[in-house]
């Protein structure tokens, strides 16, 4: 049997990152993946023999600067065809409005009325974000006889909140648990810049721009500057050099290798077996999956009743879809000229329209009206395609995952039908570019990603599931209760989007512990 | 209009509302001439008994008690002044299939109700009931505290958010995180973690959105939970009562306290202006002409009206005004006072079953109830409302002749405007009357056949008479960036305001909503000390 020092389950952008980590601290690592691509849900495809798009996320905006130092992803090859994109986000009227670092216009070029309101309002929640960045690389503190660690990591935010000064102090305790509803529309009126904002709220999550606490997701959004940036070679070209980063220190990368157990003796994990009966052992095994899948592949006798409940009440409806398109020829949009069009395409006319189309997920309904996040990546990076088409990438917020009456043909050419049309009304023609087409349903998203539900961020980024209570109360700090077995995914903080920092928090933290165990056995 | 001068006094309480008249009754204990000015010729604000049709009382708005803070029944000695609440201890929702689940006080009865559904909600019953008295236990203590300004670097606020650490630390890692959880969580959410029997959950979801501009998954509603559970009725945590009388039962009784300390009272004629110089208040102007003085005003009305229609804008700072404008206060409840010809049947209920003196719904699931939340928010009253229906006058018979009853009908949801643009002082007031009571019928077929007189109150109805904004019921709605010290503005949750002398005690400030008397009486505490008094009298001052 072979052994390892570590195992890491999933080789998504987490898995890829805590991997290389692991072997950069010297330890010798293994990747199982089931699939047969890299990436999880940061993973590239061939859409039509030519045409390369992301499969599923198409954008990096959060990626942890450290994370990517450490690992010297320069090194192993990423670069970006474009960075901080500007969002268009489009009207039915045609007066759309441009936003680039922080300041909205209207593509028209006349004035904004709102453009002074904006600039301020972004300006404050980039600040307020500025208090949250620091949080995200660390373990989410013990509240109970917490280590001077966590005590200084308190101390510090603390201190972060007093340095804002007292008004702003006193806002940012307001805002951050009101909603994105109240806290866009309080400062400018109702339209597309207003659900362009509110749309970075809830992005990915089954909530709405009036539910309480949406107003803090757009804040972690911000976190990391809020610049969104197009890697070189596409999503792929990003996993490839992750992959190259943890095999150039050592790792071993397994692909279609699913796992079927994850492997215990005595509480404490041993290896993991895999779906063709081979096992593995290692003292260490970190799960990128989400924190039900890793339950079930644990086995819930490993594990105390009340987390096994804690686990299976995590929230993970998933509501966002995908359409991935390989088009002939670069589609027309009115008054859209193709510098623009390089950029975040939104959909989004209102707050309003926004709130509407979030209501029909929560009965499993289709909403007539999604919001939509368009990218043409192969505009600023034409070697996506070979020849002369254009791949777009579409993430629709919000298709529900429990669809009624199931995601069968035809739901998922309705749910398609509904993308196009809406991007019919501003880029007439675009459906006789089609060369190929992909609809990619949040149960689509389960069956590939292995994420429960579909949900992108393996469990809502719901105030009650975040920090010290990600991705359940008692389980916050990456290990679990099994010896040796830690999350390393999106299901613990500090959760979604590609970020890194779980994949990098639970590397350092099952090092730390195996030194301990190293010089006990000593 | 020049304004004659009309006396002169230590404090005028603006508003004769519950709090209004607490506060006026603690600062009046204490020596000071204290006066309450009131708009309407009644007293008692949303807690009034008025009879509208001959021989019936109705409890106008709010019509059931248990969060009346035990310290204040105390303090000003209510039940010598006539208060008396008589506590029911069932309720039932009736379901579709002609069937019922019925709630009890009484644990055991309860479970054995729970498990006729689902032996496993039965089982998680007892978790659930734990989880939530931990936490009413652990919000309790805080409800007669002034909050901290956390931005703040005064000695009595780094105090206090030292105690609030404390405490917060006391409870234990695993009850600290569910703490954060209950704050934060949807009721919807949080009830899904312990019951599978639909009817049980929408049940115990209405409290979570009774008086809200929220639905059932809207995540905080668990907290509105707990403010219609951490009351009590003679020490019975939890437990809700009737006061005789009609909710004016509980005014009377302040306004019987206040008079004995020597405090006045002048009905008919409400505020005109909040008068201001220099920062500083010096009285007020009745809507009548009478300018009254007094170095220090207290407002009973919620934060929006006592300082956008009252206050002069010059003497407040923008910022100030800003917030003020900003604070949402959202009519979201409607309200129906039923006269009764004879007690109405349900077919569901067994002969003589207790639960029909008590709380009766008929909302089948959460997903009814968050349907109801989206007509609402799309600027329509609930297809299918939510109501918390009681005829008091099976257990006070004080309220109608003899054989004959009054019903109290609460209506979630109901906007302030229509998206439709209609008035609601014309049909739609009937029509919405009508949605409710089809409704009821559906559940007793005699029900419509026995109504007497009706009185409909929808959010405008409650704006216009009893002045609070929108007809919120809780003078602004209760979520977390509007509790605690951000309530009602961050900075001034201390009932103070930008201008010396002035305070507010109404719902708008901590705690909140609910007849609970408590910001009357933190506001009062608050003002005793501004003015210099320091040994600490009564038990609502000691809690400081």
């Amino acid at each position: 049997m072979t052994r390892y020092d570590a195992i890491v389950i999933g080789a998504g952008h987490n898995g890829l990152a805590a991997a290389g980590l692991l072997a950069r601290g010297g330890r010798t690592v293994l990747v199982v993946e089931k699939n047969d691509v890299l990436g999880g849900a940061a993973a590239g495809y061939e859409i039509a023999p030519g045409f390369r798009a992301p499969r599923f996320a198409h954008l990096l905006h959060a990626w942890h600067p450290q994370v990517e130092r450490q690992l010297d992803l320069a090194a192993h090859g990423l670069a970006f065809a474009r960075r901080d994109l500007a969002t268009l986000s489009l009207a039915d009227d045609g007066n759309h409005t441009i936003i680039e670092r922080g300041e909205a216009r209207l593509a028209a070029g006349n004035s904004l009325p709102d453009a002074a309101a904006f600039a301020a309002l972004h300006r404050r929640l980039q600040r307020f974000a500025g208090v949250l960045a620091g949080k995200l690389l660390q373990v989410p503190p013990r509240l109970e006889s917490p280590d001077w660690r966590d005590l200084a990591g308190l101390a510090k935010l603390g201190l972060d909140l007093r340095r804002l000064g007292a008004a702003d102090a006193r806002e940012f305790l307001r805002v951050l648990l009101s909603n994105a509803h109240d806290v866009v529309l309080d400062e400018i009126a109702d339209g597309p810049l207003a659900g362009a904002l509110a749309l970075d709220a809830v992005m990915g999550g089954h909530s709405g721009p009036r539910s309480p606490g949406s107003a803090l997701t757009l804040l972690y959004r911000l976190a990391q500057g809020g610049g969104r940036h197009l890697p070189k070679g596409g999503m792929a070209a990003f996993v490839g050099a992750l992959a190259e980063a943890a095999q150039s220190r050592g790792a071993e990368i397994r692909r279609n290798a699913a796992v079927e157990a994850v492997l215990v003796e005595n509480d404490r994990v041993i290896g993991i077996r895999l779906a063709d009966g081979e096992a593995m052992k290692a003292p260490l095994v970190l799960s990128s999956l989400d924190a039900q899948t890793t339950l079930r592949l644990t086995g819930v006798e490993h594990f105390d009743a009340e987390a096994v409940r804690r686990i299976r009440h995590v929230r993970c409806k998933g509501v966002t879809a995908k359409v991935n398109l390989a088009l002939s020829a670069l589609p027309r949009f009115d008054g859209i000229g193709e510098d623009l069009l390089g950029g975040r395409l939104l959909l989004t006319p209102s707050v309003q329209a926004l709130e509407t189309a979030f209501d029909a997920t929560k009965y499993g309904e289709l909403p007539a009206c999604p919001a939509l996040e368009v990218l043409i990546p192969s505009l600023a990076d034409p070697s996506l395609v070979d020849g002369s088409g254009h791949v777009m990438s579409i993430v629709v917020q919000y298709a529900p995952y429990h669809l009624k009456g199931g995601w069968n043909d035809a739901a998922r050419s309705r749910l398609a039908a509904t993308v196009l049309d809406l991007l019919e009304r501003h880029a007439p023609g675009l459906r006789d570019l089609i060369v190929a087409q992909d609809v990619l349903t949040p149960l689509d998203i389960e069956r590939e990603t292995g994420a429960s539900g579909g949900h992108w961020h393996h469990g809502e980024l719901s105030v009650d599931q975040m920090l010290t209570l990600r991705p359940v109360n008692g389980l916050a700090r990456y290990a679990l209760p099994v010896g040796g077995l830690y999350l390393c995914g999106a299901a613990a903080h500090p959760g979604g989007d590609i970020i890194g920092a779980a994949g990098h928090n639970a590397a350092r933290l099952a090092m730390k512990d195996w030194a301990l165990l190293e010089e006990r056995v000593a | 209009m020049s304004a004659r001068n009309a006396g002169r006094y230590d404090v005028i309480v603006v508003g004769a509302g519950h709090n209004g008249l607490t506060a006026a009754c603690y600062l009046a204990k204490r020596g000071l001439k204290t006066l309450v000015v009131e708009r309407n010729d009644w007293i008692g604000g949303a807690a009034v008994s008025r009879e509208l049709y001959e021989g019936w009382t109705y409890s106008n708005c709010s019509y059931v008690c248990s969060l009346l803070r035990p310290e204040v029944v105390r303090d000003l000695d209510l039940p010598r002044h006539g208060l008396q609440v008589i506590p029911y201890e069932s309720g039932a929702t009736f379901t579709d299939d002609g069937g019922y689940f019925a709630y009890y006080s009484d644990h055991d009865a309860l479970r054995r109700e729970i498990s006729r559904f689902s032996r496993r909600d039965a089982d998680n019953y007892e978790r659930y009931a734990r989880a939530v008295m931990r936490q009413c236990r652990f919000i309790k203590p805080l409800l007669m505290r002034t909050a901290p300004d956390p931005a703040s670097n005064r000695p009595r606020d780094l105090a206090e958010l030292l105690y609030l650490g404390r405490r917060f630390h006391d409870l234990g890692e695993r009850e600290m995180g569910e703490t954060i959880r209950f704050w934060t969580m949807s009721i919807g959410e949080f009830l899904d973690e312990y019951f599978e029997t639909e009817v049980i959950k929408a049940h115990f979801a209405g409290s979570g959105i009774i008086g809200t501009g929220l639905g059932v998954y809207s995540p905080g509603t668990a907290y509105v939970l707990l403010h219609h559970y951490m009351g009590e009725v003679d020490g019975t945590i939890g437990a809700w009562g009737f006061t005789r009388g009609g909710m004016g039962g509980v005014t009377q009784a302040m306004a019987s306290a206040l008079t004995e300390a020597g405090g006045e009272i002048r009905a008919g004629s409400g505020v005109a202006e909040i008068l201001a110089k220099n920062g500083k208040t010096t009285g007020v102007v009745l809507e009548n002409g009478d300018l009254l003085e007094a170095p220090t005003v207290i407002s009973n009305m919620d934060v929006r009206r006592t300082f956008l229609n009252h206050v002069d804008q010059k003497e407040l700072p923008d910022d100030f005004t800003k917030a003020v404008k900003r604070f949402k206060i959202r009519g979201s409840s409607a309200k129906l006072n039923i006269a009764l010809d004879g007690f109405p049947s349900f077919p569901a209920a067994p002969a003589g079953a207790p639960f029909l003196k008590g709380d009766l719904h008929a909302s089948q699931s959460l997903e009814e109830l968050e349907r109801a939340y989206d007509d609402w928010k799309a600027g329509r009253w609930s297809a299918e409302p939510y109501f918390d229906m009681l005829i008091p006058t099976c257990i006070d018979p004080t309220m109608a002749p003899p054989g004959k009853h009054m019903m109290t009908v609460f209506v979630q949801y109901a906007p302030y405007a229509l998206a439709s643009g209609e008035p609601w002082d014309g049909p739609a007031r009937d029509a919405l009357a009508e949605t409710v009571i089809a409704k009821i019928a559906r559940h007793s077929p005699d029900f419509r056949d026995l109504i007497l007189h009706k009185e409909v109150r929808t959010p405008w109805d409650i704006e216009h008479e009893v002045g609070l904004t929108e007809g919120n019921i809780f003078q602004g709605e209760l979520t977390f960036d509007q509790m605690f010290f951000n309530r009602p503005v961050p900075g001034y949750a201390d009932y103070r305001s930008p201008i010396k002398g002035l305070y507010l005690c109404g719902s708008s400030s901590h705690p909140g909503g609910g007849v609970m008397a408590a910001p009357g009486a933190n506001a009062a505490r608050e003002v005793l000390r501004d003015l210099g008094f320091k040994s600490a009298a009564t038990s609502a001052e000691r809690a400081a």
